[in-house]
């Protein structure tokens, strides 16, 4: 098919001596000597240096640790590069497009290394750690897993520099391991001479995936740290203001912004302040939090009315200010499209729940907020644990009625027993109480030199209650009050 | 001749509160004002107390059914258990519900227990405990509050038990509200009985009943209900379910 050319100059003029037709010449791309060139330099200055920072002291962490301590750092690492992405136990940033800002690699990776310490030692965690650089993401995670600290600028380097890793730094299961050994192969060049279609039989797709990344052949895409949203605007008046009802119509202009920023984050706000700026004096803070986080312009308004009209100002405001303190993701109701799913009424959202379980554990911290859950364990005291919310989220389904005891047991345990009173051959708690159903003994932990060697009763005091109580079979051989029927 | 009054015999005193049986018999002319009975919760007949439609979940007693309007727990607001002390089966009468609602997918949310919870015994009980949350005993007031308001206001929540000894009434409220609002149940655990709480329904457990055939009879008054004025009383054995398995 003949394509057009749009530009008549382009054209090229038909010679004299082809005849009376005109024979319409197909068009030729455009691939001149010098736009080849300015392709190649492009190519060049396109290619990314890829700086990894490799922790290995957060092996021994959980997830959810790792996870938060990563955050952490890879908001401190922003400061040098744009690009943060996470990776297991690692941290990858593009650097190439600020080489040239901070002279070179080794000033990045100083101020990088006084940053990143202290935040570590926070952590209680050793303050340094791996770093390898070059043109692709997981060459560079490759690179800094075996501490070399090598740093490869061009992509014809690379498979040599990555050749003379062991193979230890692919991180690969025990069987995995195993058999890379029994076939002799020890460094990553030696696996580069085997055939490709033989290794993917034996060890999967995904291993030659990883080894094709790291050479540059296959793409990777990265999640890149996000930074937690924070917003701020301010507006200088253009002359001083007395009336405060004036200032109404600028700070609903403000608002249409800050509900603008919502809308495209997907945030709610639930607190915000409001900063009327005087001269000389310090500025008059309106500080308003909302019961229920919502981005709805006229509640705002209406909320900044109220407050505008029971406040007295020193002086005449000459600039406005909004900050948001507290953010929160934004939760609604969203509407079936078909309709037997309507009809069905449909469980309840999980991801409203999840943001609401954030919110809690935001605001009360991981300490006050449990789960709990069911050990198999004989000894009553250690058959309950207490997980944090985001532990518990990656808990199995255990099946239940295995773990759990088949006799009754107390909705509320004591964390201390409480040693019972007896007076005339009776126990007391507060009111005397009689024994309902037969001992239970618990004889265990023999191993750990705790042990709990115990008969255990239901008992019903005479005000109504229902107890779990114990007899120690050793030693004193006293009666304890462990649990409460509720 | 004077003649003696003697003291009629159909003098009685007055009348016991029916713990059974709410549904008088005699007086049911009309089967739609029935139906309109049984349909609307906002309709009650001054003459019949309780019973009336079966606009609540059901409690799973026989007996405390007889005695709530909507036989059966409130679908929102604000419930409040008065017990003497702690671990005197509150927490029994609610079972039943909890099944109900972890079996609906919802979660159950703990604001400071006095004790530790003891996760064999949801599980004995027939309660997932994945579903469930608590928020320990020494977080601050506010927070707690906060937590239990947040908590009510959320669809997806189906109860908020809370042991809170001493609240303002318009902390209360505010909770009512919060609770009518996400429609959901909020339970209160207190030790003593305020006249003037804007909550919409009121058990007290007295403990053992005095004079019952079986000694592990549990009295319980309802004290206040929407749709009642008279507070009504009931037996039942708490622990028969626990003591049948």
């Amino acid at each position: 098919m003949v394509m057009k050319d749009s530009e008549p100059t382009v054209q090229l003029s038909l010679p004299e001596a082809s005849g009376a037709e005109v024979i319409p010449l197909p068009v030729v791309p455009a691939s001149s000597p010098r736009h080849e060139q300015h392709e190649n330099s492009k190519k060049v200055s396109r290619q990314n240096l890829w700086y990894a920072l490799f922790f290995p002291q957060l092996a021994g962490l959980s997830e959810s640790r790792q996870a938060q301590i990563l955050n952490q750092l890879a908001g401190l690492v922003e400061t040098v590069s744009s690009t943060v992405s996470f990776h297991p136990q690692a941290l990858i940033c593009e650097v190439r497009s600020s080489l040239k800002y901070f002279g070179g690699i080794d000033p990045i990776h100083d101020k990088l290394r006084t940053l990143l310490a202290p935040t570590l030692e926070q952590h209680e965690l050793a303050g340094d750690f791996l770093y390898a650089a070059c043109p692709t993401v997981t060459g560079s995670l490759l690179l800094a897993r075996s501490g070399h600290n090598a740093l490869v600028y061009q992509k014809d380097n690379l498979r040599s520099a990555l050749g003379q890793l062991s193979t230890e730094v692919l991180q690969l299961n025990k069987e995995q391991n195993r058999r890379l050994y029994n076939m002799g192969v020890r460094k990553l060049r030696d696996i580069w001479r085997l055939p490709t279609d033989g290794l993917r039989k034996r060890f999967g797709s995904d291993f030659i995936n990883l080894l094709n990344k790291a050479t540059g052949a296959a793409p990777e895409p990265t999640r890149n740290y996000v930074a937690p949203p924070a917003y701020s605007a301010s507006y200088d008046l253009p002359y001083e203001l007395e009336n405060l009802d004036r200032l109404l119509p600028l700070a609903d202009e403000m608002l249409a912004q800050l509900c603008d920023f919502l809308q495209r984050r997907d945030l709610s706000v639930s607190r915000f302040v409001f900063r009327l700026l005087h001269e000389k004096r310090v500025g008059t803070e309106i500080d308003i939090a909302l019961r229920q986080s919502g981005r709805c312009r006229d509640h705002l308004l209406c909320l900044l009315e109220t407050h505008f009209a029971k406040l007295s100002i020193p002086a005449p405001v000459i600039g406005l200010k909004l900050s948001v303190k507290q953010f929160d993701a934004f939760m609604t109701e969203s509407e079936q499209l078909l309709v037997e799913e309507r009809v069905k009424g449909g469980a309840p959202k999980q991801n409203r729940l999840d943001q609401f379980m954030e919110q809690l554990q935001a605001r009360l911290g991981s300490c006050c907020l449990k789960s709990i859950n069911t050990v198999a364990e004989h000894c009553p005291e250690y058959a309950c644990q207490e997980l944090d919310y985001a532990e518990s989220a990656q808990r199995d389904a255990v099946s239940l009625s295995d773990a759990v005891a088949k006799n009754p047991r107390p909705l509320w345990l004591l964390d201390e027993p409480v040693r019972l009173t007896l007076h005339g051959g009776r126990l007391y708690h507060r009111k005397s109480i009689s024994l309902l159903s037969g001992p239970e003994r618990i004889e265990t932990r023999w191993w750990s030199g705790a042990e709990v060697c115990r008969d255990y009763y239901v008992a019903q005091e005479t005000s109504g209650s229902r107890l779990w109580i114990y007899r120690e079979r050793r030693g004193e051989r006293g009666w304890y009050l462990h649990g409460f029927f509720a | 001749m004077i003649t003696k009054m003697a003291p009629t015999a159909g003098s009685s005193p007055e009348p016991q509160p029916p713990a059974g049986g709410a549904y008088s018999d005699s007086a049911r002319p009309d089967p739609q004002i029935d139906r309109l009975l049984h349909r609307n919760p906002k309709l009650w007949r001054g003459c019949d107390l309780a019973g009336q439609g079966s606009h609540g979940q059901s409690t799973g007693f026989p007996q405390l059914d007889d005695i709530l309007p909507g036989r059966g727990w409130p679908d929102s607001g604000l419930l409040e258990i008065i017990t003497p002390h702690w671990g005197m089966g509150e927490l029994q009468i609610l079972m039943p519900l909890m099944r109900n609602i972890i079996e609906q997918g919802k979660w159950i949310l703990w604001v400071s227990p006095p004790h530790q919870l003891y996760a064999p015994a949801l599980v004995q009980a027939g309660i997932d405990t994945r579903q469930i949350l608590v928020v320990k005993a020494d977080t601050s007031c506010t927070d707690a509050l906060w937590s239990m308001e947040k908590a009510l206001q959320t669809k997806n929540c189906g109860l908020v038990l809370a042991w809170q000894s001493w609240l303002p009434g318009r902390v209360l409220r505010r909770l009512q509200l919060a609770g009518d609002a996400g429609k959901t149940l909020g339970v209160l655990f207190k030790h003593n009985d305020s006249k003037y709480s804007p909550s919409s329904m009121r058990l007290q457990i007295k403990g053992l009943a005095p004079q019952s055939r079986c000694l592990s009879d549990t009295e319980i008054t309802l004290i206040k209900a929407r749709g009642n004025f008279r507070p009504l009383s009931a037996r039942l054995n708490l622990y028969a379910r626990a003591q049948a398995s």
